[in-house]
């Protein structure tokens, strides 16, 4: 099948078979930074934002993408840079597989919700593992880093 | 799962016929397409329908069959209504990106019986509403499934019942060992009990002994939920044995009757 994604901001024609599921589609096409984690709709390494809304791309048809907005990470490359200072500040990265898919749904999350707590950042992020971090150091940097946002 | 062609109707006439005489498959959230192995002939999918909504008619709230969980979950509608019953029924689903997928037709349609949703629908007196306009006990679906092909439009709630969910998990996020719902209609009792692992059921015979009184005794509510127990049949799986499952069903119930009844 064709279809045409617009990924990033630009439009891609694609071919894809009916049952293919997005992630697959999008690592065909270069986007290496969508994460093939689990593979399952488990862990959250392939998280996307299709409209806005965060996904996991290996569970989602990749025809029902046809002519919707996906962002990777590298779409919001600026601000998710900005997220990684705090990430870093906080020594919560390590072996950064999980990053992308967390940092994306951490940006969701903060366009969705005014000013979560900590109970509300973990049922957001519960859909994101992380293997080598513990979550402590995450959740750290995710209450500076929306901090810092409504200080600005 | 292979899907060998995809149709995307554009009416939901075109999508039932497409099921009826082309032997389509209806395709909802495709959540679980990746960890199924089945190849579909053609798949229909249900997407762009206009089937995506929460909304008040009259004594009832309709969902229709493409809401996804995040949607049920984040419903003012449904937030009025029943209190944080659908956060509570569908928060613990993996995470908000796959309740940004699955739908809450494919997950009644597919009578899964891990499904935490159809255990409160059951317990709530749920109608299933199939093209173009058959309403069934959503209770009795799950139980004996449909007589031919059909399409799923919508589910219809009673707006007016109190209900309270309760659930067993090994972590958060894992498939429950134990769910359950009960409901206190204005008329009388409902309790639902899924992931037995088997799909959910009614139990009559406790809904029975509670009868219609709004505020039963503690004693009468303990009784209830020891009766549950015994009238159903329970399955072992890696998650745990049918006996445990037995043994943690009355407490399970007893928080949810109690929580109900205030």
């Amino acid at each position: 099948m064709n279809i045409t994604l617009h990924i990033n901001g630009k439009e891609q024609p694609v071919e894809c078979r009916a049952g293919e599921m997005l992630t697959d589609v999008l690592r065909r096409s270069g986007y290496a930074e969508v994460k093939r984690g689990c593979d399952t709709g488990n862990c959250g390494a392939c998280t996307v934002l299709v409209d806005g809304a965060p996904v996991l791309s290996c569970s989602y048809l990749a025809v029902r993408a046809d002519g919707r907005e996906i962002t990777t990470i590298q779409g919001l490359a600026e601000e998710a840079k900005k997220f990684a200072e705090f990430l870093t500040a906080e020594g919560a990265d390590q072996c950064g597989f999980c990053a992308p898919g967390f940092a994306l749904t951490v940006l969701s999350m903060k366009e969705e919700l005014s000013d979560p707590d900590e109970a509300e950042i973990r049922h957001y992020l519960a859909g994101n593992l992380c293997r080598c971090s513990g979550y402590e150091g995450q959740i750290r940097a995710i209450k500076k880093y929306l901090e810092a946002k409504h200080a600005q | 799962m292979e899907i060998l062609e995809y149709a995307r109707p554009r009416s939901t006439d075109e999508a039932f016929r497409l099921i009826r005489e082309q032997h389509g498959t209806a395709i909802g959230g495709a959540a679980w397409l990746r960890t199924n192995t089945k190849t579909l002939a053609l798949g229909v999918d249900l997407a762009g329908l206009g089937l995506e909504y929460v909304r008040e008619a009259g004594d009832h709230i309709e969902i229709g069959a493409m809401t996804t969980y995040r949607e049920l979950e984040t419903s003012r509608p449904l937030k009025a209504r029943f209190g944080a019953l659908f956060e509570a029924t569908v928060g613990h689903v993996v995470g908000i990106q796959l309740r940004n997928i699955i739908t809450v037709g494919g997950t009644v349609a597919g009578r899964y019986g891990f499904s935490d949703l159809n255990t409160t629908l059951c317990a709530l007196g749920a109608r299933a509403v199939f093209h173009p306009g058959r309403a069934v006990d959503l209770a009795d679906f799950i139980e004996k499934g449909a007589e031919g092909p059909f399409l799923l439009e919508k589910i219809l709630l009673p707006a007016s019942v109190r209900a309270a969910y309760q659930q067993m998990r090994i972590s958060r996020n894992d498939f429950p060992i134990l769910n359950t719902t009960s409901a206190w209609t204005g008329s009388g009792w409902r309790i639902a009990v899924g992931a037995r692992p088997a799909a959910a059921r009614l139990c009559r015979e406790a809904m029975a002994l509670l009868g219609n009184d709004p505020h039963p005794s503690d004693e009468k509510i303990v009784a209830a939920a020891r009766a549950a127990a015994r009238e159903l049949q329970f399955g072992s799986d890696i998650r745990a044995s049918a006996e445990y499952r037995r043994d943690i069903l009355p407490v399970l119930i007893r928080r949810a009757l109690t929580e109900v009844r205030g």
